[in-house]
C-alpha cells in the first residue's frame, strides 16, 4: 500500500519531487532540447551518478537496515552490466555482420552468420565459437531477465550458503571480498567467454538506432536511470518501512535476540541481499550503455568497497543518505581526477589534486566514520530539528542501532 | 665466356708446375682448389675434410683463417695465403707452411675467398676437434658448448679421441656426458646406441630428454595394404580412436592422396559463387541459397553435372578409412633403440615426476611463509586484538619502501638490509601507534566501522606512496650470499633468497611464541584480549596494552616488508596484493591462534601451489579456484577456522 509507505516516510515523497525536478531541468537543459547548457556527456555523467545511486540505496538497504556489510555489491552492479552488454555487443555485430555478408553473390546461412559474429566478437581472445553463456544473446527479453537472475542467483547462493553458517560480521565481509576477487580473476581470463579483460565495449551504440544522435540516446538513459531510482527508492521504502523492516532493523542491532523470538533469521537475511544483489544489476545494466565499456577492472573488490564509502559518507540506515553521498562523492571524485579542480600552490609544493584526491578521500572518509557517523544525512536531522532524544551516553554508531552507551553497559 | 675459361685453363696448367715447391699444406689447398674457389656449400665438404684431418699443425690455423674470410688467392699461380690487410689497395701474403712473408701484392692481383655462413658454419664444426684438444680450458669448454648447440654425427670421434688425454677433471665428466648423448643420437651400432640409452636412462637433465625424445618420434601414416617390411611401427590406430580421430585420418588421406578431398561449407559456397548463371546456380535462385539445405540441392544438381567434385558421403568417407591401414611409424629405424628409448623416458619421467612434486613441495612451502610472514602481523592484530587493519597491506609496504630509502643511503647491500630491518619496524611500529591513538581507539566496539576507517587510511597511504615515490616499481636488491639457488638436482631448486624467507618466518613464529607467552606484555594483552574490565581490575593499563600490541604487529608486518620487497618488486600495490591472501590465512587458520595462522598460510601455499600444477598455464584461473574452493570450504566446513577457540575465549 503505497500510501501509508508515504504516510510513514514523509521523506520519499521530498525525494521524488527533488529527483522529479531534478530531471525535469536537466531534460530542459540539455542539448537534446536545443538547449547548450548541459552537454551530451555531462548528462551522461549524471545519467550514470543516477545508476550508482541506485546501487547505493541497494547498499544501505544491506548494510545500514540489514547491518551486512557486503563488500560484492558492484560486483553484481558489473554482472548486470555484462548482461545487457552481451546483448547489445551481439545484436550490434548481427546487423553489422548481416549487412556486410548481404553484399555477397548468394545469402549467408545461419551458421555462416554466426560464426562471423563470433569472429568479430571473440577474435581479440582467439576463439570464433561462442561459449555456452552465450545461449541466450540474441534475445533481449531474456537477456533483461538474466541482468535481474544472474546476480540474483549469485548473490542466492553465495548468502544461502553463508548464512546458514551463520557467518557474521568481518568474516562475512571477508568472505564477500574474496567471492567479488574471485569472479573478477575469473573474468579476467581469456576463456571465461566474456573477453577477458578486453571485456565488452561499443555498449553506447544501441542497435537499429544508428541513425538517433547520441544527444537524444543520452537523455533517454538519463530518464531511464531517474525512474529506475525512483522505482528502486519507492521500493526500498516500502520494503523498510513494514514489520519486515523492523525485522532486519532488529537482526542489525541484535541478531541472536531476534532470532530467540523466532525469526527465520537466515531467510531474511538471503532475502535482503538476494533481492539488492538484483537492484544493483538494474542499475549496472543501465549504468554501463552509458559508460559504453565494461571489463572485469570494474569489479575489482575495490569498486564495492567505494559503494560501502558512499553510503558511509552519505549516511547510511536512510535512504536519500545513501542517494547523496553516491551522487556527491562521484561528481566531486569526477570534479577532482578530471583535473577540473585548481592547483594549490603552497610555495614550496604545488598540490595537484589528480595526485591528492584519493588522499584526501581516504583521510575525509577516516573523519566522517570518527566524527560523523550519520554522515551528510546527518545534516538533515539538525534541519529537520528532529535530533536524538537525549539518553545520556555516547552514541554507538547504526551499527547498535538506537541503543545509547548506557544502556548498552547494562 | 671462352676467353675467360681459356685463361683459368692456362691459370691452372701454370700451378700444377709449382706445386712441387710448396709445402704440405698448401699442396692439400691446392688439390681441393677447384672446391674452395666454387665456395658452395654442398660441395665443400671434402675440401674442408682435407684440411681438417691432415694432422698437420697449421691446419687449425688454415681453418681459422678461412672461418674469417682471410685466405687470399694469388691470381697469378693460384697459390692461397694468409692476407694481412696494409691498407685498402695492399695486402701482405704470409705463407702457411712456413709462416714467412711472401711479399706485398696490390688487392686487384688477388682473390679474397669469402665462405659464405653455412660453409662456416661447416669450418667451425671442423675446427671444434682441435678445439677439444686446446690447452686453454676456457676454449675446451667453449667447444663443448658448441658441440651442445648442434650435435653432429661427424663430432662424435673426435670427442671419444679427446676424452683420454683430457686432464681437469670436470671437463673430462662433461666430455664423457656429451659423447654418451652423442652416442644416443649418432652411434654407428644397435648395441652401442642402446648401451648408451641404458647408461643416461638414471639421469634427469633436459639434455638427455632431448636426446631421447627425437627417437620415439613417430608420424601416423596410412597405407593402402599391408604394412611394408623395414618400416619400425610404434603402433597400428584405428580411425575413431582418440588418438586418431576419424577427420584427422581423414584428412591424412586426402594429404597423401589415397582419397578424394572433403567438400566443406566454405568450399560449397565458393562453388555455387563460382557457378552462378543468370542469378541461380544447380537450378536454384540466389536468393533462395541462404540455407544449407537449398545449397546442398543445388551443388549436387552441379555435381552431377560434373562441374565441381562430388560431395564426399558419410559412407564414402567410412568405406576409404576402412580400406586404409593407420600406424604410428618410428622416424628411428632400429626397433631396439626406440624400445630402449622409450622405457628409459618412462623411468625418466617417473624419476622426474617424483622430483617435481619435491620440488612443488619446495614452492609451496616458500609461498606458504611468504603468506604467513605476510599475515603474522595481522594474526596480532586482528587475531589477538580483534581489529581488522585494511591498511596492514599499507605497513607491509611502508616496510619495503623504508628498505628501498635505506639502500639509497647505504649502497653496501648487506649493511643497508641490516639497517633497513630495525628501521622498517621503528617506522611501522610508529605509523600502528599513531593509527591506533588517532582511529582505531574510538573504534573498538564497532568492527565494521574499523574496516571502512582503516580502508581510508590504506586508500590514503597507497597514494601517498604513489606521490612520493611514483608508480613504477623500486627495485630492493638483495645482497649477493641471498642471489643464487641451492640446486639438488636438475629439477630441484630453490633460490636462497626463498629460503631465507622462510627461515625468517620460522624466527618470527618464534619471536611471537616468545612475545606472547614469556613476556609481561604478552601477558597483558593474551588478559586484555580476554577480558578488558578485569585486567583493568588487575592494575594493567588496556589502552597501553593495546597501543604496545598494535605497534607490535604493524611492526612485524613492517619487516615482513622488507622480506617482500626483496623477492618482489616495491610498487604502492605491494600490500594491497597480499592483503587478501592474508586475511585468508588469519580466518581460514582460526582468528586467536598463531598456530591456525601456520596452518592457515601452509595450507593456502599448498593448494595455491597444487592447483597451478593442474593447471600450470593459468595462474588466474588457479587463484580463482583457489578462493573459490576456500570460500566453500571454510564456510561449510569450520566457519571458525581450522583451530578454533573454545570456552569462554572464543566469545561471542
Amino acid at each position: 500500500m503505497p500510501q501509508s509507505v508515504i504516510a510513514r516516510n514523509p521523506s520519499v515523497l521530498v525525494f521524488l519531487a527533488i529527483l522529479g525536478l531534478f530531471t525535469l531541468s536537466v531534460t530542459l537543459m540539455s542539448e537534446w532540447a536545443g538547449s547548450e547548457i548541459v552537454s551530451t556527456s555531462f548528462v551522461k555523467t549524471l545519467g550514470k551518478t543516477l545508476c550508482l545511486a541506485l546501487v547505493a540505496v541497494a547498499m544501505d538497504l544491506v548494510w545500514g537496515y540489514a547491518g551486512i556489510l557486503s563488500l560484492g555489491h558492484f560486483a553484481f552492479f558489473g554482472l548486470g552490466g555484462y548482461m545487457i552488454g552481451m546483448w547489445l555487443m551481439y545484436e550490434r555485430t548481427h546487423r553489422i555482420v548481416a549487412s556486410s555478408l548481404a553484399e555477397a553473390p548468394i545469402p549467408p546461412t545461419e551458421s555462416e552468420i554466426a560464426g562471423a559474429i563470433g569472429n568479430q566478437i571473440f577474435g581479440v581472445v582467439g576463439s570464433s565459437e561462442f561459449p555456452a553463456i552465450w545461449a541466450f544473446a540474441d534475445s533481449l527479453a531474456l537477456q533483461l531477465l538474466l541482468v535481474v537472475l544472474v546476480p540474483g542467483l549469485f548473490a542466492f547462493v553465495f548468502g544461502w550458503l553463508a548464512f546458514r553458517s551463520r557467518v557474521t560480521g568481518v568474516y562475512l565481509s571477508i568472505l564477500t571480498q574474496a567471492m567479488t576477487l574471485a569472479l573478477a580473476l575469473y573474468l579476467f581470463q581469456n576463456d571465461s567467454g566474456l573477453r577477458g579483460n578486453n571485456g565488452l565495449s561499443g555498449l553506447q551504440n544501441l542497435p537499429g538506432l544508428d541513425h538517433v544522435p547520441q544527444s537524444s540516446i543520452s537523455i533517454w538513459f538519463f530518464w531511464a536511470s531517474a525512474g529506475a531510482l525512483a522505482l528502486g527508492y519507492v521500493f526500498s521504502a516500502w520494503i523498510v518501512s513494514g514489520k519486515f523492516g523492523s525485522v532486519i532493523r532488529g537482526i542489525r542491532d541484535n541478531e541472536s535476540r531476534v532470532r530467540f523470538l523466532g525469526y527465520p533469521v537466515e531467510a531474511y537475511k538471503l532475502f535482503v541481499f538476494t533481492v539488492t544483489a538484483m537492484i544493483a544489476g538494474i542499475a549496472g545494466a543501465l549504468y554501463y550503455p552509458q559508460a559504453g565499456i565494461i571489463n572485469p577492472a570494474e569489479i575489482a573488490p575495490i569498486a564495492s568497497i567505494y559503494l560501502a564509502v558512499w553510503v558511509a559518507i552519505g549516511g547510511r540506515g536512510r535512504l536519500y543518505g545513501a542517494v547523496i553521498g553516491a551522487a556527491f562523492v562521484s561528481l566531486v571524485s569526477s570534479w577532482f581526477t578530471g583535473g577540473q579542480a585548481p592547483d594549490v600552490n603552497l610555495g614550496f609544493y604545488t598540490i595537484k589534486w589528480v595526485d591528492w584526491w584519493l588522499v584526501l578521500l581516504g583521510l575525509s572518509f577516516v573523519a566522517v566514520t570518527l566524527l560523523a557517523p550519520k554522515g551528510i544525512g546527518g545534516l538533515v536531522d539538525l534541519w529537520t530539528g528532529r535530533m536524538a532524544p537525549d539518553r545520556h551516553g555516547a552514541d554507538l554508531g547504526p551499527d547498535s542501532g538506537s541503543l545509547r552507551e548506557a544502556e548498552a553497559e547494562q | 665466356m671462352r676467353p675467360i675459361i681459356l685463361a683459368m685453363h692456362v691459370l691452372i696448367v701454370s700451378t700444377v708446375a709449382t706445386l712441387a715447391e710448396t709445402g704440405p699444406v698448401q699442396a692439400i689447398l691446392q688439390e681441393q682448389r677447384d672446391l674452395i674457389v666454387k665456395s658452395s656449400r654442398k660441395t665443400i665438404g671434402p675440401a674442408i675434410e682435407a684440411v681438417a684431418t691432415s694432422g698437420l699443425p697449421e691446419a687449425q690455423s688454415v681453418l681459422q683463417a678461412w672461418q674469417v674470410k682471410n685466405i687470399w688467392m694469388r691470381k697469378s699461380d693460384g697459390l692461397f695465403f694468409l692476407g694481412e690487410k696494409i691498407d685498402s689497395k695492399t695486402y701482405r701474403l704470409i705463407d702457411f707452411d712456413s709462416g714467412d712473408t711472401v711479399g706485398e701484392f696490390p688487392k686487384r692481383a688477388l682473390k679474397n675467398i669469402k665462405p659464405n655462413s653455412g660453409i662456416r658454419a661447416l669450418i667451425g664444426t671442423a675446427l671444434v676437434q682441435f678445439q677439444l684438444l686446446d690447452p686453454e680450458p676456457d676454449r675446451r669448454m667453449a667447444a663443448l658448448d658448441a658441440i651442445e648447440r648442434s650435435p653432429d654425427a661427424s663430432l662424435l670421434a673426435p670427442l671419444r679421441n679427446s676424452i683420454d688425454d683430457e686432464s681437469d677433471a670436470e671437463i673430462r665428466a662433461r666430455k664423457m656426458r656429451i659423447e654418451r648423448l652423442l652416442t644416443i643420437a649418432h652411434g654407428t651400432s644397435v648395441d652401442e646406441r642402446v648401451a648408451a640409452i641404458e647408461e643416461m636412462s638414471t639421469d634427469l637433465g633436459v639434455d638427455v630428454r632431448a636426446a631421447l625424445n627425437p627417437l620415439t618420434r613417430t608420424k601416423i601414416m596410412a597405407f593402402a595394404g599391408d604394412i611394408p617390411e623395414g618400416l619400425n611401427v610404434a603402433r597400428r590406430l584405428s580411425p575413431g580412436s582418440d588418438d586418431l580421430p576419424r577427420e584427422d585420418a581423414y584428412a591424412l588421406l586426402v594429404a597423401t592422396d589415397l582419397a578424394p578431398a572433403i567438400v566443406g561449407r566454405d568450399a560449397i559456397r565458393d562453388a555455387l559463387i563460382a557457378n552462378l548463371e543468370d542469378n541461380s546456380a544447380g537450378g536454384v535462385q540466389a536468393g533462395e541459397l541462404g540455407t544449407d539445405e537449398a545449397r546442398l540441392r543445388a551443388y549436387g544438381v552441379l555435381a552431377r553435372a560434373g562441374t565441381v567434385p562430388p560431395l564426399v558421403t558419410d559412407a564414402e568417407m567410412d568405406a576409404a578409412l576402412d580400406a586404409h591401414i593407420f600406424a604410428a611409424v618410428y622416424a628411428e629405424a632400429s626397433s631396439a633403440v626406440t624400445a630402449a628409448a622409450e622405457s628409459a623416458l618412462v623411468r625418466i619421467a617417473n624419476r622426474v615426476g617424483i622430483s617435481q612434486g619435491a620440488d612443488l613441495a619446495l614452492d609451496a612451502l616458500s609461498l606458504a611463509s611468504i603468506y604467513f610472514l605476510a599475515a603474522i602481523g595481522l594474526a596480532i592484530t586482528f587475531g589477538v586484538m580483534g581489529v581488522i587493519n585494511m591498511a596492514h597491506g599499507e605497513f607491509i609496504m611502508m616496510g619495503a619502501y623504508t628498505g628501498y630509502v635505506v639502500q639509497q643511503f647505504i649502497p653496501h647491500h648487506t649493511v643497508s638490509i641490516l639497517v633497513a630491518v630495525p628501521l622498517a619496524f621503528v617506522v611501522t611500529f610508529g605509523a600502528g601507534v599513531a593509527m591506533e591513538r588517532l582511529v582505531i581507539r574510538w573504534l573498538y566496539n564497532r568492527p565494521l566501522e574499523t574496516l571502512l576507517a582503516t580502508f581510508g587510511i590504506s586508500i590514503a597511504l597507497q597514494q601517498l606512496a604513489k606521490n612520493i615515490f611514483g608508480t613504477q616499481a623500486r627495485p630492493l636488491t638483495s645482497p649477493s650470499w641471498l642471489d643464487g639457488a641451492w640446486v639438488v638436482n636438475d629439477v630441484i631448486s630453490i633460490s636462497h633468497i626463498r629460503i631465507a624467507i622462510f627461515v625468517l618466518a620460522l624466527i618470527f613464529l618464534g619471536v611471537f611464541l616468545f612475545i606472547m607467552h614469556r613476556t609481561r606484555l604478552g601477558l597483558e594483552t593474551r588478559a586484555v584480549t580476554q577480558n578488558r574490565r578485569m585486567a583493568a581490575t588487575m592494575g594493567i593499563n588496556p589502552d597501553r596494552v593495546n597501543m604496545l600490541t598494535f605497534g607490535l604487529g604493524s611492526g612485524i608486518a613492517g619487516i615482513a616488508g622488507v622480506a617482500i620487497g626483496l623477492y618482489a618488486k616495491v610498487t604502492s600495490d605491494l600490500g594491497a596484493d597480499y592483503i587478501v591472501q592474508s586475511f585468508m590465512t588469519v580466518v581460514v587458520g582460526g582468528v586467536g591462534n598463531i598456530w591456525g595462522t601456520l596452518l592457515g598460510a601452509t595450507g593456502i601455499g599448498f593448494l595455491q601451489k597444487g592447483i597451478e600444477w593442474f593447471n600450470p598455464s593459468n595462474t588466474l584461473a588457479a587463484q580463482t579456484y583457489m578462493i573459490i574452493f576456500i570460500i566453500v570450504v571454510f564456510i561449510q566446513l569450520r566457519p571458525q577456522g581450522i583451530i578454533a577457540l573454545k570456552g569462554r575465549a572464543a566469545g561471542d
